[in-house]
């Protein structure tokens, strides 16, 4: 059984002047321990609106169906008192430019700090087992082994900064920087400590939204480095939503590939890009100017189809280079591809694509 | 680096911006400080040229640009466009000149204003600079700037307002109100880096499109070497305000001789998963622009520093030639230490080949 299930996820938004956007449409995946998993795709995809309905927290006027099951247990089925428990605790989510939303009047540790003592969370999980992250500024390590970081219990403020400090030092942030004020924080500091604070009730899935997009490259650099190696020494699992194709080529094992709120290509980002079976997945990389490559740099022309209207046929079709017959009529749905590694073979490395071809991943 | 016929000309230019002092600094008569935000920048742009600048925030590139543009005043250092020195022209000698040199920003969700038809966004910058004297020959210019910049036909998109345009649709705005003026120089300042991967190319082949007319050159400021090696013809690298690699934009990207446009390539994601770089991976972040380092300024964070890059602040030079001191005369005459085979991880070993890369320049004494 997979750590957590993703299956046939809806959201409809409901919209002011009457009517409904389907926004998310029966979005499934699986994730194990320690796996990285990219949600890649243009804006208004349902990237984002995914995993807000993951963790529970979409606006008033969504309407959800489907599961998503942790362990097991599906934490959608009773509503926002069966997400609470689980919420931060196994689901933790870094939001889409967290780190500019610290809170300027107040020093990063108190920050970091105040949930841990409204969680009652401050030991660190066993599987972490002392082991120690060589954070780049050398000496951080997760001073959980001996769980003495104080089980001060709910509500103790020295022993919740205490743990602050060494969420701190995880993410490469020496404690004592966490007196300091997030102005004082550069980029790359910021989204460390918002990543830290997402981290604070040892969650066992991580949900990241395009927590490198802002950053520079080498900053970049430094937080996927860090995100890959969270989840290698601690077992956390990752989503990575991104619209960055090749951040997600080499932090993720597998990846969706979504358009207009499904999932069009599914599998490892080794056949993803080898044996593209979507025209959109290779568009998408065409799109992608590749720093050795030589070939040229493509656009895709004409826009995502409005997501209030019911399509008929393929979502893709208007902006397709490889259309058949059948892509009007008949609207495709994901199918395991047979590719080079085994075609249709059951397991977590499934490659699945939503399109009426079988060649369309080639040049056209 | 100054020859005839560059459409821009810049040399040893040079911005700092003071740094508030308190009223206790004042009475204890600390003195002032300065960011020296671009140190000593040099390089030039040929009209049908894209000149890319790159470098990690914080690194002087849009200050650069800024100062092309007199936003902000030069503190020493010459600006010469098409030939004309405007490094200290008054403003009212400037506004002519200044309609020839045109910025297109970052992000078009926030550079286009939201009460403005596309009409009205691209009519102000003629009304500003008083071109077009009746309103149909105005409207005439307005369409065939946003026919240039691929909003075409302009008749679609005359009375929208920026919200009921998509990303790129908005940045083609935006760069349709820069080309109203017929400029001869365009600044682009991270072009793309707002808008979704899909739109980005298109915006990308615009800027190319338009330079390869050759009526203009384009600078353009962006953090992504990617896009930098596909559209540019040469990529200047920045670090703490100073280019301290130069050259043609394959030549850089196949060929790095500094160590830090080396880091910089080696953490460029790569799209094929199987292609695993050997990413070396700086700490830290651009130091603070405040106190820059003595000597080589990038020394601190170098991997193959020696202890003389501690006391010479190298130029840009041909590779091989050592740098040639921006500090001292001894600087010139250091050669190749030959002591770099170790500590480099690419695959130059050997002379370098100074004829072959006439136009190549890099700022290290070691590359």
């Amino acid at each position: 059984m997979s750590l957590l299930e993703v299956r046939d996820l809806n959201v409809w938004f409901s919209l002011p002047g009457g009517g409904e956007l389907h926004a998310v449409q029966g979005v499934s995946f699986d994730l194990g321990p320690g796996e990285r998993f990219g949600l890649v795709g243009e804006s208004g995809c349902g990237k984002t609106t995914s995993i807000l309905a993951m963790m529970g927290l979409l606006p008033p006027n969504a309407s959800v169906s489907g599961e998503v099951r942790l362990a097991g247990t599906d934490i959608l089925a009773g509503g926002e008192d069966s997400v609470r428990p689980h919420r931060w605790t196994d689901l933790a989510m870094v939001f889409q430019g967290a780190m500019n939303a610290l809170n300027p009047v107040r020093n990063v540790i108190g920050q970091i700090a105040e949930p841990i003592m409204l969680h009652g969370s401050v030991s660190m999980a066993a599987e972490g087992g002392g082991a120690s992250m060589a954070a780049e500024g050398g000496g951080a390590s997760m001073a959980a082994g001996g769980g003495g970081a104080g089980r001060g219990g709910r509500g103790s403020a020295a022993a919740a900064r205490k743990r602050a400090g060494e969420l701190l030092e995880l993410v490469g942030i020496p404690a004592a920087a966490g007196a300091r004020f997030p102005h004082e924080f550069s980029g790359g500091m910021r989204q460390r400590a918002a990543i830290a604070m997402a981290l604070a009730c040892e969650p066992k899935v991580l949900l990241a939204d395009e927590p490198t997009t802002a950053l520079d490259v080498m900053v970049q650099a430094q937080i996927t480095d860090l995100l890959v190696r969270l989840c290698e020494e601690f077992g956390l699992a990752l989503v990575l939503v991104t619209h960055d194709l090749p951040v997600v080529a080499q932090v993720c094992q597998r990846a969706a590939v979504m358009y207009a709120g499904e999932i069009v290509e599914t599998g490892t980002t080794d056949s993803l890009f080898h044996s593209t079976r979507h025209p959109y997945t290779r568009l998408l990389f065409a799109a992608t100017p590749d720093l050795y490559a030589d070939d040229d740099v493509m656009s895709i022309p004409g826009a995502p189809p409005r997501l209030d209207e019911p399509v008929t046929g393929c979502p893709f079709l208007p902006r397709c280079d490889s259309v058949v017959d059948r892509c009007a009529t008949e609207r495709p749905l994901l199918r395991v591809v047979a590719s080079a590694n085994g075609a249709g073979e059951a397991g977590e490395a499934v490659h699945a694509a939503a399109c009426h071809r079988d060649d369309a991943g080639g040049t056209p | 680096m100054t020859s005839e016929g560059n459409l821009l000309d810049v040399a040893d230019l040079r911005t700092r911006y003071p740094v508030r002092r308190s009223i206790a600094d004042r009475l204890a008569r600390r003195p002032r400080q300065w960011v020296r935000a671009v140190d000593g920048v040099s390089f030039s742009l040929r009209r049908g040229e894209m000149v890319a600048l790159v470098g990690e925030s914080g690194c002087g590139k849009t200050s650069t640009a800024q100062t092309i543009l007199r936003m902000v005043e030069a503190t020493s250092g010459t600006i010469t466009v098409d030939g004309q020195n405007i490094t200290t022209l008054s403003q009212r000698r400037l506004r002519p000149l200044r309609r020839g040199i045109q910025m297109v920003y970052q992000d078009p969700y926030e550079s286009l204003d939201p009460r403005f038809r596309v009409r009205q966004t691209v009519e102000e910058p003629l009304l500003v600079h008083g071109i077009g004297t009746s309103k149909s020959e105005r409207e005439e210019l307005i369409s065939s700037a946003l026919e240039r910049a691929g909003l075409a036909p302009a008749a679609l998109y005359l009375n929208r307002y920026a919200h009921e345009l998509s990303g790129g649709q908005r940045q083609r705005v935006a760069i349709a109100a820069a080309l109203a003026l017929d400029p001869v120089l365009l600044l682009a300042d991270e072009p793309v880096s707002m808008l979704d991967v899909s739109v980005r190319a298109g915006v990308l082949s615009l800027l190319d499109g338009l330079r390869r007319d050759g009526r203009l050159g384009v600078l353009m400021i962006t953090h992504d070497l990617s896009t930098a090696a596909h559209f540019a013809d040469r990529i200047a690298v920045m670090y703490l305000g100073r280019i301290v690699e130069y050259g043609p934009a394959r030549q850089v990207v196949s060929d790095p001789r500094h160590p830090y446009t080396k880091a910089l390539l080696s953490v460029v994601p790569n799209r094929d998963p199987r292609v695993r770089n050997a990413a070396q991976i700086l700490s830290g972040e651009t130091p603070n622009p405040v106190a820059i380092p003595a000597g080589c300024r990038f020394r601190p964070r170098c991997p193959i520093a020696e202890d003389r890059c501690a006391d010479i602040d190298p130029a840009l030079g041909p590779p091989g030639s050592g740098g040639s001191g921006s500090g001292g005369t001894l600087a010139s005459r250091v050669g190749r230490a030959g002591q770099y085979g170790q500590a480099s991880q690419a695959g130059h070993a050997g002379v370098a080949d100074v004829a072959s890369y006439p136009d190549h320049e890099v700022a290290c004494l070691l590359a």
